[in-house]
């Protein structure tokens, strides 16, 4: 039922909002060279969409940074690399790792999230070579003598090729360490999420994301810091409450979607209460316990709480039953699929989820997008539709 | 007694309505037009909903919701923004009781909308992105020809030998036009047969929309005569049992149908309230 308005830049969210920004516009990570220069010595991990260990890297002494594509920048050269029936983070990633904003990584990760960010590590290898670059298998077993077992060896493995590229040894001390500030950081990231399901008018989507955004680029506690300056602030701000619809989004998990698109369906009269947007930095619901062996512990902790994400195998029905449950926990009127053109794990699944909403007669409506999409005058006509459909039903 | 206001922010013109919902019925209050003229439409807006309040002796503070609609995204005071087809769908029908459907002619669209006893959009069919069957395009026209957007329809019924545009292109009728002045046409005769030319493109998207019957128009051309005119002689010509209706309000149709919906919103949040408060 309530819908954002735009902080003004003068007041202490709008600050917080135009700084988190600023790191959202600059393509040319200079909050990582920043970070690095600050002692010498330090190495920095850039990771895809859609995990990453985070607490490995830091434990490891490096910093983890978030490589979500290039928004709406001009890709020549990586255009070159892909079909037109490819999406776009590919390419704008190839665009930024040979325009030189990517120098700044000793390294990248390219978790298993679908065929595409699976070649893409192949030719990181080959278009980037003598710069560290490891294809991350996760599980799709869940069973612990299975998946765990494998996770477990892919972690240790990654630890080992951490130690050796110039990071520090990952001890149980430091990596426990890295849990416990990635515990608050979640718990931080959690309560952003709370706020904005119950208050969405005090939460824009487009200012969650981009306070979400800058923990691609900052330490865990800086980003920490960060969402909780926000929530004061947000707190403290006198926001006129809106009549909107409130909405789950989906399908935007790998591809991020403009936070033009988000504004849009703000003004459309939607206000997004939950989302799947940049869910690394947010992928367990729930703290990873610091006792016993912490490797273990970040193992059981995907193994058992990882989210319903299209890159995940999941049993038949899980997935449409975990958003049905988003859409009761958040109080959605509706859901709205967005998913990044040409995203297979996003669209292969779409039609499952198509089913288990209508199933349970929560409205619902799809379109895709594309990072670089700059006209929303169709989305915002369909934006608005759904909204008055829901609200004058 | 509750009051709500509609405010539909237009692509050259701001109307706001202010609205009585009593025991008698549905009193529009005051009604304001603003027209843009390069001006940011959230200043006007503001302008235009101060002005009202003032004409009008009612106090912000007692209007229960305030509506926007169209661009009107931006007004920060809003209460709610609806769809600009949903309003001008419960607007038109509103003005036009028994209306089976609502020709939409703003400044840069058409939008042909079926619609329900309660003004709710059944289908509908709209003109793709081109200025041509616009309120622009006919504004450009009359600058042309020297006379006045007013002028335009009475000049228009006064026709003794309309002349067709033969584009359905903005800028190939804006040759059109040039043409027919150099050749001598009168200037009736021309704005007829463009009156013409569009109110056949509306039939036909009316007809795409599967309309039938009493057809209420609203929007910025609601109020050319010359249109409404047009419109019945190419219903009649194609054979289509479309009879259409303009109210002297049908301009602010878009704004008065989205006072209506927020009272809608106002009734139906006040049955979820209790729910909400109770689920924290």
């Amino acid at each position: 039922m309530e819908a954002p308005l735009t902080s003004a830049p003068s007041s202490p969210r709008g600050k917080i909002v135009a700084q988190a920004e600023e790191l959202y516009r600059d393509l040319s990570f200079g909050a990582v060279r920043r970070w690095k220069a600050a002692e010498p010595g330090r190495k920095a991990l850039g990771y895809l969409p859609v995990y990453a260990p985070l607490e490995l890297i830091r434990a490891a002494g490096m910093l983890p940074v978030g490589i979500v594509g290039g928004g709406d920048m001009e890709v020549v050269r990586g255009d070159a690399c892909y079909q037109s029936y490819i999406c776009r983070i590919p390419r704008s990633t190839i665009e930024l790792g040979l325009n030189g904003a990517l120098d700044c990584l000793d390294g990248m990760l390219f978790p298993s999230t679908c065929d595409v960010i699976r070649n893409l590590s192949g030719m990181w290898r080959m278009m980037f070579e003598g710069r560290y670059v490891r294809y991350l298998d996760l599980p799709q077993n869940f069973d612990p003598a299975v998946g765990g077992v494998f996770f477990a060896h892919e972690l240790r493995a990654l630890a080992k090729d951490l130690e050796s590229l110039g990071g520090r040894p990952v001890t149980d001390a430091a990596l426990r360490e890295a849990i416990a500030v990635y515990n608050e950081n979640r718990a931080a990231i959690r309560e952003l999420y709370d706020v904005r399901a119950r208050e969405p008018w005090r939460v824009p989507a487009s200012e969650l994301y981009l306070v979400m955004r800058a923990g691609n680029v900052l330490p865990a506690e800086e980003h920490t810091e960060l969402v909780r300056a926000y929530l004061a602030a947000a707190r403290a701000e006198d926001r006129r409450l809106q009549d909107t619809a409130r909405v789950v989004i989906r399908g935007c998990f790998c591809e991020q979607p403009p936070v033009d698109l988000l504004r849009t369906l703000e003004r459309s009269g939607c206000s997004v209460v939950d989302d799947d947007w940049l869910l690394a930095l947010r992928w367990f619901d729930a703290d990873v316990p610091t006792e016993g062996d912490p490797l273990d512990q970040l193992v059981r902790a995907f193994l058992s709480r990882s989210p319903a994400c299209p890159s995940l195998y999941l049993r038949q029905g899980k997935k449409g039953d975990a958003l049905l449950e988003r859409v009761r926990e958040t109080a959605a009127e509706g859901v709205v699929f967005a998913a990044p053109s040409f995203c297979d794990p996003a669209l292969l699944e779409q039609p499952m989820l198509l089913n288990a909403v209508k199933a349970q007669k929560v409205p619902c409506t799809a379109f895709q997008f594309a990072e670089n999409t700059g006209q929303f005058q169709v989305i915002r006509e369909q934006a608005g539709a759904f909204a008055d459909s829901i609200r004058l039903a | 007694m509750i009051l709500t206001a509609g405010i539909d922010v237009g692509s050259s013109a701001v109307k706001s309505v202010l609205v009585r919902h009593g025991d008698e019925g549905v009193e529009i209050l005051g009604r304001r037009m603003d027209r843009l003229r390069h001006r940011d439409p959230a200043d006007v807006a503001r302008e235009g909903w101060n002005a009202l309040l003032a004409a009008t002796g009612t106090r912000a503070e007692d209007v229960g919701y305030i509506a926007t609609t169209g661009e009107g995204e931006r007004v920060e005071f809003r209460t709610g923004h609806f769809y600009g087809m949903t309003a001008h769908a419960r607007g038109g029908a509103f003005l036009v009781p028994g209306a089976a459907a609502v020709l939409d002619v703003g400044a840069l669209h058409c939008r042909a909308i079926v619609v329900d006893a309660g003004g709710r959009v059944q289908r509908y069919r709209m003109t793709s992105q081109c200025a041509s069957g616009s309120g622009q395009f006919i504004e450009n026209i009359g600058r042309y020809l020297g006379v006045a957007l007013e002028e335009v329809g009475s000049l228009s019924l006064e026709s003794d030998a309309p002349e067709k545009c033969s584009s359905i292109c903005a800028v190939l009728a804006e040759t059109d036009v040039i043409n027919m002045v150099s050749r001598g046409i009168k200037t009736a005769n021309i704005l007829k047969g463009i009156h013409l030319s569009m109110a056949g493109r509306f039939v036909k998207l009316l007809e795409a929309a599967d309309a039938e019957g009493l057809v209420a128009l609203s929007g910025g051309l609601a109020a050319d005569v010359g249109l409404t005119a047009a419109l019945g002689e190419e219903a009649r010509r194609s054979g289509t049992r479309l009879e259409f209706v303009s109210h002297p309000d049908a301009v602010y149709a878009g704004a008065i149908g989205s006072a209506l919906w927020a009272k809608y919103r106002l009734d139906k949040l006040a049955r979820l309230v209790p729910a909400s408060a109770a689920g924290g």
